[in-house]
C-alpha cells in the first residue's frame, strides 16, 4: 500500500504545502484529480457537447460499447435513442451535481444550524426542533415531491427543495447528538468558566468536533440524494428528458439491465465513483488537517515497532 | 388487533405459515404485475380485475370472440332476439347454478345490472351505458326483455361487459366474489395471492386447470424469471426486452392504440396543414423494431383492426420532412404562428419505453421546423391534460394517449375521442359529430358503412390528431402449458383455454 | 426519567397531531382520487357519485373535521381503492415491514460496529481502506442493480434462493441482503469516523500519555462516547427502513409498507397515505425516543 507512508512519517511541525501531502497519497490524489475532472464536465460539458449528446439516431440505438467505429463519443455505447452514451455522461454532470451538492449543502446548513442551536440552548427549544423534525422524518418525500410537484411545479430548484427537506433531520439529529457530547467535555466547560461567548464556544470549540462527522455524512449523502432522485424520475415526478441527470440515466436504463447493461451501469458507475473519491479525500483531509490525530500516528508507529 | 397483526407476521417470517407449496400438475402459477386492489365482479372491465374475474369466476350473458371471427357468442343467454322499440329478449341458459349454489335465472339479470347503476357503489361497467336507461322486464325464469331507452342496437354486445351476480348479492364492494364461471375464489391474501379452484358443478364443459395461484411482480425481469426459474407458469406483460426465447414468448396485438391527441383550440394548432406537417413530421416506421417491439402495426384509426367499421382503405401518412416543412411555411405565410411552443405530454410507464417515444417525437418535430419541447408527468397530471376541461391559458398541448377497445364496435372510442362533447376530444366538427351519431343508432351494414366513413374523414380530411402506433404485448408461457396468448389475453385470461402438453 | 419520558410522549403526540393536520390538507392538493379510481371516458355523474360515497364533494374542512371524529374512535376510515378499512391494510403492510427492518437493522448494527471500530484503529492501513471502498460501493450502488443481479445469478443461475415472494425463510434471504448493503455502508463510514474523533479525544490523550497500556479498556471508553452519533444514524436509517424499503418490496413482491405508500400516494388512496403515515409516523416517534434514552444511558453527562 502506498499509503502506508503516510503512517510511517512523522507528521511535521508545519504542514507541507496541500499538494505534496496529497500527491504523496495516491489514493487521495487519484480522488482529486476525479472530483476536478467531474466538475469541470459539470462546468463546460453542457456548452462544449449539448449538441452531440442530444443527437438521435433511433435505427442505431444501444449500440455496445468500447469501439471506436462511431467515434470517441460512443466509446462506452449508445443509448436507446442512439445518442452517444459518454457525451450523455458528461452533459448530465451539470444538473447532476447542481442538485446533490445544492440539495446537500443546504440540507447540512440548515441541518446543522438547526442542530447546534437544539444541542447548545436549553430543552425547550431543543424540544421544539426535534419534534420537527421527527415530522419531516415521518414524512414521506415521495408524497412531498408530488405536492410539490403540484402546487410549485417541476424544475431543478425545486427537486432540491424536496431532496433538501427529506435530509435535514439526519444533519440537524447527528449534530445535536455530538454537541450534548462535546458540551460536556473539559475544555468546553473550561471555556463557559473563563467567559467565552457563545459564539466563540460554538465555532471554536464545538464546530471543529462536530464538523467531520458532518463531513463524513455529506459525502455519503452525496450518492444518497443522486439515487433518491434517480427513484423519483422513475416514478415521474423527478427530474424527466429533456433535462439529464445521472440519476435519470440510471432509472430510463433500468427496462434494459439484462440487454444492454451499459445504459444503466455507467451513470450507475459514475454514481458510485463520485461517493468514493469524495469520501477517500474527505478521509484523507480529516486525518492530514487534523493535529490531533497526530499523536494516535505516532503512537501507532510506537505500538508496532 | 396490531398484536395479531405482527404475530400472524412473525409466524409467516419464521416460516412456521408457510403457505402450500406442493402443485399437482394441472395447477398453475399466473404472475401478474399489479395487485387487485379488488376482486369485484362489476369492476369486472377494469384489466387487471378481469384478468381473473372474466370467464373464470363471473360470466356473461354473451361473449364476443375477439380472436377469431365468430363476432358475438352466447354464454349465459343461449339466444337473443330484436323485439323492436329497443327491446331485446334474451333466453337463458336453464340449470346454471353459482358457486355458492344458488341457481342462475332471470332475477340474478336484472339485481346485476340494478347493482351496476347503483349510485351507492362505483361499478366501471356503468360507463357503457351513459346515455342509455335500461328497463327489465321478468318474463318467466328462463326469459328477460331488456329495454333500452333510447334504443341501443348493440345492447347484445353491452351484455358482454356486464358480470351476472346472484341476488343476494349487497350493493356494495363484496370481497368473496359468487358467480356461475367455472372457477370459484378459495383464497384471496391482500398483497400476496389470489387462488382460485376449479368447481365440480360447472354447467359448461370442465377445464383442465384445476387450480390457479395468482402472485404480483410488478418488475417485468422479475415475472419472466419466475417462469424461467418454473416458479410461475404464465406471465403475461413482459417486456419486449425480455421476449427474448421463441420456445416460451408470445408477441401479439393488445388492442391499444397509441396516438397524438390534439388540441385544435391552441394555435398553431387549428391549421390543418400544421396538423399535416406534424403527421409528416414523424417518421412511424423508425420507432417499430427499435424502441417498439417489433411487429406493432403503424395506426390509421383509433381502433384496432378486429372492430366493425374498420377501413381497409387507409395508409398512414408518409414520413416526408421536406413536406412538413413546405406545409409549415404556407401556414406561416398565411400569418399562423408556427413558432408558438408546443408541449409535448406523456405519461411515465404508460406503456413500455414512453420516455423515448415522447423524446423521439420532440426530436422529429423539431427536426421540421416545430418548437417542441417534452413534459414527462404521473398519471394524475397525465389525466388533467387529457380529459376536459384543459387547463386555462394552456400552450399548444400534444398529449400522447394509449387508448384500449377490444369490445368489438368503435362506439367505445368515438364518441370521448372525437365528438365535440366527448371528453378527450381536441375536435369540433359538426360533420363529425353528426357521423358518430348517425352510425352510433344505426345497425348492420349501415352502422359499419357509417364507422368507416368518419375513419376516413378524421384520420384523411380534418387530420384531427396523429394516430401512431397499434401495440402489441408480450407474454412467457412455461413449456408444459398448452395455450397461446392473445388480442383477448390483455382483458382477461380465461383458465379454461389453458391445456397441458 | 419516568416524567421526561411523559412530556416526550405529550410532544410526540402533538408533532402526531400536527403531521396529520399537514398531511390532509397537503394531499388533498394533489388531485382528484375519482378521475383515478374511475376509467378515462367515465362520466361526470359517474365521478360526483363517487365523490359523494367518499364524502369528498364537502368542503375540505368538513371533511376534515368528520375525519377527526371518526380518528377519535380510533376508525382511519376506509381505503378509496380497495373498499376496507386502511388501518387494516397498513397493519397487514407492517406485520410484514416489521420483522423485515428488524432483521436487516440488527445484522447491520453488528457488522457496522465490528467492522467499522476494527476500520478506525487501523487508519490509513489496508484494513481501513478496503472497509472504505467496499461499503462505499455497496452504499452508492443503485440497488435495483445489486437486487437484479442478485436474482440472476442466485435465483436463475444457481438456484438457491426463490426469485421472490415470501413463502419460506428461504424467500427472506435476497430481501435482507440486499436492503443490508446502504444501511451498512453508510454506518460503517459513520463508526468509522466516531472511533476516530472518540480516539482523539484529551482524556484517551491523557490515558495513553499516562501509559495506560489496556488497550481494551480504551476501546470500551472510545467506543462507547462515539456511539452517539452512530446511534443517531441508525436512528436514520432504521426510520427509512420503517418508512419501507421501495425498491427491495418492488423487485422481490415482498407486500411490505413501502410500496403500500407509494401506490396510495400515486393513487391518491388519502385515508391509506394517512394511516400509513401515521402508524410510521409512530414508530419512528417511539423509536426516537428510544435513541434519547440510549443517548443518557451511553453518556450519562448528558442527563439534564
Amino acid at each position: 500500500m502506498s499509503d502506508l507512508s503516510l503512517a510511517k512519517t512523522p507528521a511535521p511541525r508545519l504542514a507541507p504545502p496541500l499538494l505534496g501531502m496529497l500527491w504523496r497519497d495516491k489514493l487521495a490524489f487519484t480522488s482529486a484529480l476525479v472530483l476536478l475532472l467531474i466538475v469541470a464536465a459539470a462546468l463546460f460539458g453542457p456548452m462544449l457537447l449539448g449538441e452531440m449528446a442530444s443527437d438521435q439516431n433511433l435505427r442505431g440505438r444501444n449500440f455496445p460499447p468500447f469501439s471506436l467505429d462511431r467515434g470517441w463519443a460512443f466509446f462506452l455505447g449508445g443509448d436507446s435513442l442512439g445518442r452517444p452514451m459518454l457525451a450523455r455522461l458528461i452533459v448530465a454532470a451539470h444538473s447532476t451535481m447542481l442538485i446533490a451538492a445544492g440539495t446537500v449543502a443546504a440540507a447540512m446548513l440548515i441541518g446543522a444550524t438547526l442542530g447546534l442551536v437544539a444541542g447548545y440552548l436549553g430543552r425547550n427549544v431543543s424540544q421544539v426542533i426535534m419534534r420537527l423534525a421527527d415530522v419531516i422524518m415521518s414524512f414521506p418525500s415521495l408524497l412531498l415531491a408530488v405536492v410539490v410537484l403540484y402546487v410549485l411545479g417541476a424544475s431543478i430548484p425545486n427537486m432540491i427543495l424536496v431532496l433538501a427537506l427529506t435530509r435535514i433531520p439526519i444533519y440537524l439529529r447527528t449534530t445535536r447528538a455530538e454537541v450534548l457530547e462535546v458540551r460536556e467535555r473539559m475544555f468546553v466547560q473550561a471555556a463557559v468558566v473563563m467567559g467565552a461567548s457563545h459564539a466563540r464556544i460554538i465555532f471554536r470549540h464545538i464546530l471543529p468536533v462536530v464538523a467531520p462527522t458532518l463531513v463524513t455524512i455529506a459525502t455519503l449523502d452525496f450518492a444518497f440524494v443522486m439515487l433518491a432522485e434517480s427513484s423519483l424520475s422513475f416514478l415521474g415526478i423527478g427530474v424527466q428528458p429533456p433535462d439529464i441527470t445521472w440519476g435519470l440515466m440510471v432509472a430510463q436504463g433500468r427496462p434494459y439491465l439484462t440487454t444492454a447493461w451499459w445504459l444503466a451501469f455507467w451513470p450507475g458507475l459514475l454514481i458510485v465513483i463520485t461517493a468514493l473519491s469524495l469520501n477517500l479525500l474527505s478521509n484523507w483531509m480529516r486525518i492530514a488537517l487534523d493535529p490531533n490525530l497526530r499523536w494516535r500516528l505516532e503512537a501507532r508507529s510506537t505500538a508496532n515497532g | 388487533m396490531i398484536i395479531k397483526h405482527v404475530l400472524v407476521g412473525a409466524l409467516m417470517a419464521s416460516g412456521l405459515v408457510a403457505p402450500a407449496m406442493a402443485q399437482s400438475n394441472t395447477d398453475i402459477t399466473v404472475v401478474l404485475s399489479e395487485e387487485l386492489d379488488l376482486v369485484e365482479p362489476c369492476m369486472a372491465t377494469r384489466s387487471n380485475i378481469g384478468r381473473v374475474i372474466m370467464g373464470n369466476i363471473s360470466e356473461t350473458l354473451t361473449e364476443l370472440d375477439v380472436r377469431g371471427d365468430k363476432g358475438l357468442m352466447p354464454r349465459l343467454a343461449d339466444s337473443w332476439e330484436d323485439k323492436g322499440n329497443g327491446t331485446w329478449q334474451f333466453k337463458l341458459h336453464p340449470g346454471v347454478k353459482f358457486s355458492d349454489g344458488t341457481d342462475f335465472d332471470a332475477a340474478d339479470v336484472k339485481h346485476s345490472f340494478d347493482r351496476v347503476f347503483s349510485d351507492q357503489i362505483t361499478c366501471e361497467s356503468k360507463r357503457y351505458f351513459a346515455d342509455t336507461a335500461l328497463t327489465f322486464n321478468i318474463v318467466d325464469a328462463t326469459t328477460i326483455d331488456i329495454t333500452a331507452t333510447p334504443a341501443q342496437p348493440i345492447l347484445p354486445l353491452l351484455m358482454s361487459l356486464v358480470t351476472i351476480v346472484p341476488s343476494e348479492t349487497p350493493v356494495e364492494f363484496v370481497r368473496d366474489p359468487v358467480g356461475t364461471g367455472p372457477y370459484k375464489m378459495t383464497e384471496w391474501t391482500a398483497g400476496q395471492q389470489i387462488v382460485l379452484e376449479r368447481r365440480d358443478d360447472y354447467w359448461g364443459a370442465a377445464p383442465a386447470v384445476t387450480k390457479a395461484t395468482y402472485v404480483f411482480r410488478s418488475e417485468p425481469t422479475v415475472r419472466a424469471a419466475m417462469v424461467e426459474a418454473g416458479e410461475a407458469d404464465i406471465a403475461p406483460q413482459i417486456t419486449e426486452v425480455e421476449a427474448t426465447n421463441p420456445k416460451t414468448d408470445f408477441t401479439y396485438p393488445n388492442s391499444e392504440t397509441v396516438y397524438l391527441r390534439i388540441d385544435q383550440t391552441v394555435e398553431p394548432m387549428g391549421d390543418l396543414r400544421v396538423r399535416k406537417a406534424l403527421n409528416a413530421a414523424i417518421d412511424r416506421d423508425a420507432f417499430i423494431g427499435t424502441v417498439l417491439a417489433a411487429g406493432t402495426e403503424l395506426a390509421v384509426a383509433m381502433v384496432p383492426p378486429t372492430t366493425l367499421g374498420w377501413n381497409g382503405d387507409l395508409t398512414p401518412p408518409a414520413y416526408d420532412l421536406e413536406q412538413a416543412k413546405k406545409w409549415l411555411a404556407e401556414a406561416e405565410a398565411d400569418g399562423v404562428n408556427v413558432k408558438a411552443p408546443v408541449e409535448v405530454i406523456a405519461r411515465t410507464e404508460n406503456f413500455p419505453h414512453v420516455t423515448e417515444v415522447g423524446e423521439a417525437l420532440v426530436d422529429m418535430l423539431n427536426e421540421a421546423g416545430f418548437n417542441a419541447s417534452l413534459r414527462m408527468v404521473e398519471v394524475a397530471e397525465h389525466e388533467q391534460y387529457y380529459s376536459k376541461p384543459y387547463p386555462e391559458g394552456r400552450n399548444a398541448q400534444l398529449v400522447v394517449a394509449q387508448h384500449d377497445n377490444a369490445r368489438g364496435d368503435p362506439v367505445f372510442s368515438m364518441y370521448f375521442k372525437y365528438h365535440s362533447q366527448g371528453t378527450q376530444s381536441g375536435v369540433n366538427d359538426p360533420k363529425v359529430d353528426e357521423l358518430i351519431e348517425k352510425a352510433s343508432a344505426a345497425t348492420g351494414a349501415d352502422r359499419a358503412a357509417l364507422w368507416s366513413e368518419l375513419f376516413a374523414y378524421v384520420q384523411k380530411d380534418i387530420v384531427a390528431d396523429a394516430l401512431l402506433f397499434h401495440m402489441v404485448a408480450h407474454s412467457r408461457v412455461s413449456e408444459r402449458l398448452d395455450f397461446t396468448p392473445t388480442i383477448a389475453t390483455n382483458q382477461q385470461l380465461q383458465l379454461s383455454e389453458i391445456g397441458f402438453k | 426519567m419516568t416524567k421526561l419520558i411523559g412530556q416526550r410522549a405529550i410532544a410526540s403526540l402533538l408533532s402526531l397531531f400536527g403531521l396529520m393536520i399537514l398531511v390532509f390538507f397537503l394531499s388533498r392538493l394533489t388531485g382528484d382520487p375519482a378521475v383515478l379510481f374511475l376509467p378515462i371516458d367515465a362520466t361526470e355523474q359517474m365521478k360526483q357519485e363517487f365523490r359523494a360515497l367518499h364524502g369528498l364533494d364537502l368542503p375540505v374542512i368538513e371533511q376534515f373535521w368528520r375525519y377527526i371524529v371518526d380518528l377519535a374512535q380510533l376508525d382511519f376510515g376506509d381505503s378509496l381503492r380497495k373498499a376496507r378499512p386502511a388501518l387494516d391494510i397498513v397493519l397487514e403492510a407492517y406485520a410484514w415491514t416489521l420483522p423485515l427492518a428488524l432483521i436487516t437493522m440488527g445484522l447491520v448494527i453488528v457488522a457496522a460496529i465490528v467492522l467499522g471500530s476494527l476500520a478506525a484503529f487501523n487508519v490509513g492501513g489496508f484494513f481501513d481502506r478496503l472497509v472504505s471502498i467496499i461499503s462505499l460501493i455497496g452504499a452508492s450502488a443503485p440497488d435495483f442493480w445489486i437486487a437484479i443481479v442478485a436474482i440472476v445469478i442466485f435465483s436463475i443461475g444457481l438456484g438457491w434462493v426463490p426469485t421472490s415472494g415470501v413463502g419460506t425463510p428461504l424467500h427472506w434471504v435476497l430481501p435482507i441482503a440486499v436492503l443490508f448493503i446502504r444501511p451498512f455502508g453508510l454506518v460503517v463510514q459513520v463508526v468509522r469516523g466516531s472511533m476516530l474523533s472518540a480516539l482523539s479525544a484529551p482524556y484517551v490523550k491523557t490515558a495513553r500519555a499516562k501509559g495506560v497500556k489496556n488497550l481494551p479498556l480504551i476501546f470500551v471508553h472510545t467506543l462507547r462516547n462515539g456511539m452517539l452519533p452512530v446511534v443517531t444514524v441508525i436512528g436514520d436509517q432504521a426510520a427509512a427502513m420503517l418508512n419501507g424499503a421501495v425498491i427491495v418490496e418492488t423487485i422481490f413482491g415482498f407486500p411490505g409498507i413501502g410500496k403500500l405508500m407509494i401506490d396510495s400516494i400515486l393513487q391518491r388512496d388519502f385515508n391509506v397515505v394517512l394511516a400509513a403515515i401515521m402508524i410510521t409516523a409512530i414508530a419512528i416517534f417511539l423509536m426516537n425516543i428510544l435513541i434519547d434514552i440510549a443517548y443518557s444511558v451511553l453518556d450519562p453527562r448528558i442527563r439534564h
